[in-house]
């Protein structure tokens, strides 16, 4: 640091108005203790349960995909008219919830939000996870799904064939791999100190070598941590407009086109946006029960629930704003077919998506701003049921865009019926929940779900038991505290 | 590999740890390195290491990524396969500014990952020597290499005098192997056990 | 720097210079009034109406920038801003009187520049035939632009001065935690109040209203949000430049590179924030290629005569920031934050400027010495104005309950 000296310890303080991020009298050892503890034990039954359910559900999933394999995805309810239905509605909504997990590691890390060290790790493994799941759903509609290998540039040969670079479907080819690789390496460079922790515990033959090998050697060597520092930061820089552009090019998908509905200029931060609040959504419906099954209450307090349903208030205010930007916009451009899409196809209750319209727009507008006042957001229960009311709202968004804006094509003959899913339809949705849940319960029981050297630094800023011992750094006059502690 | 002597000493608590460092390089022992459970701040400057270059291997990794896409898409829509797609031009900048964007992230982040493990020697299977194995959960543990003349255990006593909760002398190997990680190598034995 | 300097005092140089640059900007006003605003060729009149309409709106947006600034900080629970805090509460001091002024030429436009059967800037304003323009009259119609805007400066001026009074509250005594805690919540309610009303406004409708409505069948959802990136990007360097400055003059004791380098983040992220928006609205529009939207960027890009601003204004505003800034030396270096802090405010003008102008002189570029005499004004005002806000209040809020943290910020 320029300027500073050298040699000096910086003061570890922060107001005591803040909140702790670290509940309890911890000190270094029994943070590992409380977060590698659940690694080391025998899962409970709950987890078993919880488990088996979840692969139920992917092996259910992985049968229905078998089905559209076989026989094509005719097996789906899918018709000329509506060529886009559920499958691309669960592609972007999963692609929407892989989203918090590198926005609260990346973005909050930039603007400095300390509670983010609670609950990065944990979102993290679900954005790759979610990720993993939305990337099922554009291969499996190619239908020929073992020529799913066409969508990469390569030198083939059938001649000198390439990928139209103009096609904003390819760019989702290179967003959503650059998106998942990135955010692996972002993770899994954070979990290595973390796995190295584990390793030096561990007590039987097997996790010695299981987490020896997967902590890549790690020692704690000082130089390497000031690479890793630096590491962190860079690809923290990298994945914030990463984060962006991945859900902005899942829009230009929808507004590079002219379909009415799917073609304006707001769509990509206003998708952005939304996916950040699903995720954040889907990250407190996971740490709300995290916390619970591992007793980490102590790491993922109050607090951090109560600045994630911050975020869920802003981001979902400005989806509304969205919203009725997109609505004003229908009208005041006076194009017929934009007002036909907004105001007979969505904004109207009486046609037949009327429903899904409304329905989305008191999930994630109205109901959010519950979040205004203090009490709801630090109320548990109501927070779960909300996080949950907020995934369905974000569903039905996805849902409003895609349909809605197809069903009645430029010709009334080719209108076409109300759309409704198959059995293997739904199969394969539920299956990306089983694959969801089966990696996660996975990461549950093998890997840290808190970053733990990440809260052993904040320990002595922001644990409960520090705080209260910065009275007389309170106190201090600003001048003499100035004196003593300014770089 | 050669072998190499350490003192080593832990402490328990970084605001030992920063005079310690000090009062040691002060003294004229060459620091081999500290071991710590999470980044403490202002260590690397402490121990006089240099700032890394990553951020600048990052750039220019990037810079190659932003070259390989624009080169390889503008190669392809006007040297090898020109197509008219929707009348745009052959060489349509604003419809590959995407992939040009997620080519230079990529390279950017896949090779200062791959740098970085290369630098720390990092990778499945690799072997190294660790000082203390609570290294990693609550100990802060400095290496000392001994030369010729260092008299061990004057420089224990001086680790003591600094704050050290515990030390010890230790033999190593220096570098790195592949192998097994739950297999007892003998890397190092411990001459002296914990004093103190 | 061991001198307590924590009284700002307006010096003898910066009361001449922004008097000599309110000179130099009255005397432009003056002969572009004479020249365009009084001449005969209705499109001059409209260059120099045009003229001040966009350096009203882009000053008062950038000042209010920082209310902004301040707000969503507060929100967030920031405490690094803290040590420079009074700085940004000073620049948003002004909103009321650009305010004031960006009031009486809007509305000059609207009811004083209906030319027989056409306004010179606003075409809505008289429809004439207009079937399009007809059925928009629903929002862009006189008494609801009156109320629209009347509202909009008013509550940013009202809450703003909301914000600074809580803020000056706090010199007088100083607070233990809970005391401290609560002012915090009351700095919150009025901060969400803000930045609600600040979406509802800036976010949206108003920049429809006074700036989109130029070209009046042109839409694009996108717009307001564009013209945030833009206002707010340049608030912070505003902020960075009255920093620098104070920093210069001894001021501020407690900020330092550390804080300058948070700044710089900030001028670093938004302006990418701000290409990022850039490109998604044109690709978007060049993409689809539809005649209705494509008419805005005609003027602006290929065969357009403001080809020229128009990308100048891309890489001034993308290009430079992207590559000076990007280094962590760079956002500390006061030489080099000053000039990206000027060259952001010149390149951001420089987008208005072809927001506006481009719309009403479509084949002509008007970017002259009358741009340059009306910034010069505004610049002198805003020297003048902020430095007096400035010297009001103690610079360094010494109770603000996180200003021990701000004093040991560290990036």
């Amino acid at each position: 640091m320029a300027g500073s000296k050298p040699n000096q310890m910086h003061l570890k303080y922060e107001s005591q108005i803040r909140e702790p991020l670290v509940d309890g009298n911890k000190d270094y050892h029994q943070i590992t203790e409380d977060i590698i503890r659940p690694i080391e034990a025998k899962p409970s039954k709950l987890w078993y349960i919880g488990f088996s359910i979840s692969v139920a559900l992917l092996l259910f999933g992985v049968y229905s995909v078998y089905r559209d394999v076989t026989y094509g995805i005719g097996q789906w309810n899918l018709n000329k008219t509506i060529g886009w239905g559920w499958d691309i509605t669960n592609f972007v909504w999963w692609v929407g919830i892989g989203h918090a997990g590198t926005l609260i590691s990346a973005i909050l890390l930039l603007f400095r939000q300390g509670w983010r060290t609670g609950v990065n790790r944990a979102a993290e493994a679900m954005t790759i996870f979610a990720v993993m799941c939305a990337g099922q759903f554009p291969i499996f509609h190619m239908g020929r799904v073992w020529l799913a290998f066409f969508i990469f540039p390569y030198g083939n040969t059938r001649g000198p064939v390439w990928v139209n670079f103009d096609s904003p479907l390819l760019w989702d080819v290179f967003a959503i791999s650059t998106y998942f690789t990135v955010s692996l390496l972002f993770w899994y460079s954070g979990l290595i100190p973390d796995l190295a922790t584990v390793r030096d515990r561990a007590k039987t033959k097997f996790r010695k070598f299981f987490y020896g090998t997967l902590s890549f050697g790690w020692t704690g060597s000082t130089k390497h941590w000031q690479r890793h520092e630096a590491l962190s930061l860079v690809l923290a820089g990298l994945a914030t407009p990463l984060v962006l552009s991945v859900h902005t090019i899942v829009s230009f998908d929808f507004a590079t086109s002219v379909i009415p509905g799917w073609h304006t200029t707001i769509f990509p931060p206003y998708f952005v946006a939304g996916a950040i609040f699903s995720g954040f959504a889907m990250v407190q419906t996971l740490l709300i029960v995290v916390r619970k099954v591992l007793n980490l209450q102590e790491y993922i307090t109050l607090g951090h629930i109560e600045a994630m349903n911050k975020v869920i208030v802003l981001t979902g205010s400005i989806v509304g704003c969205a919203y009725l930007t997109e609505l004003f916009m229908a009208w005041y451009s006076q194009n017929e077919y934009e007002a036909y899409a907004f105001f007979y196809s969505r904004a109207n209750i009486f046609s037949p998506y009327g429903w899904a319209y409304w329905g989305m727009m008191f999930c994630n507008v109205v109901s959010p701003q519950v979040f205004w006042f203090r009490k709801l957001r630090r109320n548990v229960v109501f927070t779960f049921f909300m996080s949950v009311i907020v995934n369905i709202g974000m569903w039905f968004e996805r849902f409003v865009i895609i349909v809605t804006s197809i069903y009645r094509d430029y010709l009334p003959s080719s209108w076409s019926y109300y759309y409704s899913p198959t059995i293997w339809e739904i199969g394969f949705y539920l299956g990306t929940f089983g694959l969801f849940f089966t990696c996660f319960f996975l990461f549950a029981k093998y890997f840290p779900t808190i970053a733990v050297a990440e809260i052993k630094y904040v320990l002595k800023t922001s644990g409960e038991n520090y705080k209260e011992r910065m009275d007389k750094v309170e106190e201090q006059k600003v001048e003499e505290f100035a004196h003593d502690y300014a770089h | 590999m050669a072998l190499k002597r350490y003192v080593v000493g832990c402490f328990d608590d970084e605001e030992v740890l920063f005079p310690a460092v000090k009062k040691v390089r002060n003294a004229g022992y060459k620091i081999q390195d500290v071991y710590t459970p999470f980044p403490v701040h202002g260590l690397d400057h402490a121990l006089g290491m240099r700032e890394t270059s990553l951020h600048t291997a990052g750039f220019i990794y990037g810079i190659l990524g932003t070259t390989t896409a624009l080169a390889g898409m503008g190669w392809v829509f006007t040297k090898d396969w020109p197509m008219n797609i929707g009348g745009k031009p052959n060489f349509p900048l604003p419809a590959l500014i995407p992939i040009t964007f997620e080519l230079t992230v990529l390279f950017s982040a896949v090779g200062m990952v791959m740098t970085f493990c290369y630098l720390c020697q990092l990778a499945p299977f690799v072997r190294k020597h660790h000082f203390h194995p609570r290294a990693t959960d609550d100990l802060f543990v400095m290496a000392i290499e001994c030369t010729d003349r260092t008299n061990v255990d004057d420089l224990k006593g001086f680790l003591q005098s600094a704050g050290a909760v515990e030390v010890n002398y230790q033999v190593a190997e220096s570098g790195w192997w592949f192998g097994r990680y739950d297999v007892e190598p003998k890397l190092y034995r411990e001459e002296n056990p914990v004093i103190g | 720097m061991a001198s307590n300097r924590e009284q700002f005092e307006v010096s003898g140089n910066m009361k001449t210079w922004s008097i000599g640059l309110m000179g130099v900007g009255i005397l432009a006003f003056i002969i572009g009034f004479i020249t365009k605003g009084l001449s005969s060729d209705e499109h001059q009149q409209a260059i120099f109406w045009g003229t001040l309409l966009y350096n009203s709106i882009f000053f008062l947006l950038i000042c209010n920038a920082s209310m902004f600034f301040i707000c969503v900080t507060t929100l967030a629970h920031g405490g690094w801003q803290v040590t420079f805090r009074r700085v940004p509460e000073a620049i948003s001091a002004v909103v009321p009187i650009f305010g004031l002024i960006a009031i009486f030429i809007l509305f000059f436009i609207v009811f004083g520049l209906n030319h027989g059967d056409h306004n010179l800037i606003y075409h809505w304003r008289i429809p004439g035939n207009d079937q399009i323009i007809l059925k928009k009259t629903g929002f862009l119609n006189p008494p609801f632009f009156v109320i629209w805007t009347l509202l909009s400066i008013g509550l940013w001026s009202y809450l703003g001065m909301r914000m600074r009074k809580l803020s000056q509250e706090s010199d007088e005594t100083s607070m233990n935690p809970e005391q401290g805690n609560r002012w915090i919540v009351r700095n919150t309610v009025i901060a969400a109040l803000f930045t609600v009303w600040f979406g509802l406004t800036v976010g949206s409708t108003t920049p429809w209203l006074w700036l989109m409505s130029i070209d009046t069948h042109w839409y694009s959802t996108m717009y307001s949000w564009y013209t945030f990136a833009s206002s707010f990007v340049t608030g912070m360097a505003l902020i960075a430049l009255f920093v620098i400055y104070l920093k210069n003059k001894g001021y501020l004791e407690y900020t330092n590179d550390e804080h300058l380098h948070d700044i710089g983040k900030f001028m670093f992220a938004f302006s990418i924030f701000w290409t990022y928006l850039w490109f998604s609205q044109y690709m978007l529009i060049w993409y689809s290629n539809q005649p209705e939207e494509t008419t805005y960027f005609q003027p602006r890009t290929k065969e357009g005569v403001w080809k020229g601003v128009y990308y100048l204004n891309l890489v001034i505003n993308f290009l430079c920031p992207l590559l000076i800034l990007m280094t962590k030396n760079s956002k500390r270096n006061y030489t080099v934050m000053a000039f990206m802090a000027v060259l952001i405010i010149f390149g951001h003008w420089m987008d208005f400027n072809q927001m506006v102008m481009a719309s009403i002189s479509r084949d002509h570029v008007t970017l002259g010495w009358l741009d340059f005499g009306i910034a010069a004004l505004y610049v002198g005002m805003l020297i003048f104005f902020v430095g007096k806000a400035l010297a009001k209040v103690p610079l360094i809020p010494k109770n603000h309950p996180f200003l021990k943290e701000s004093i040991i910020h560290h990036t």
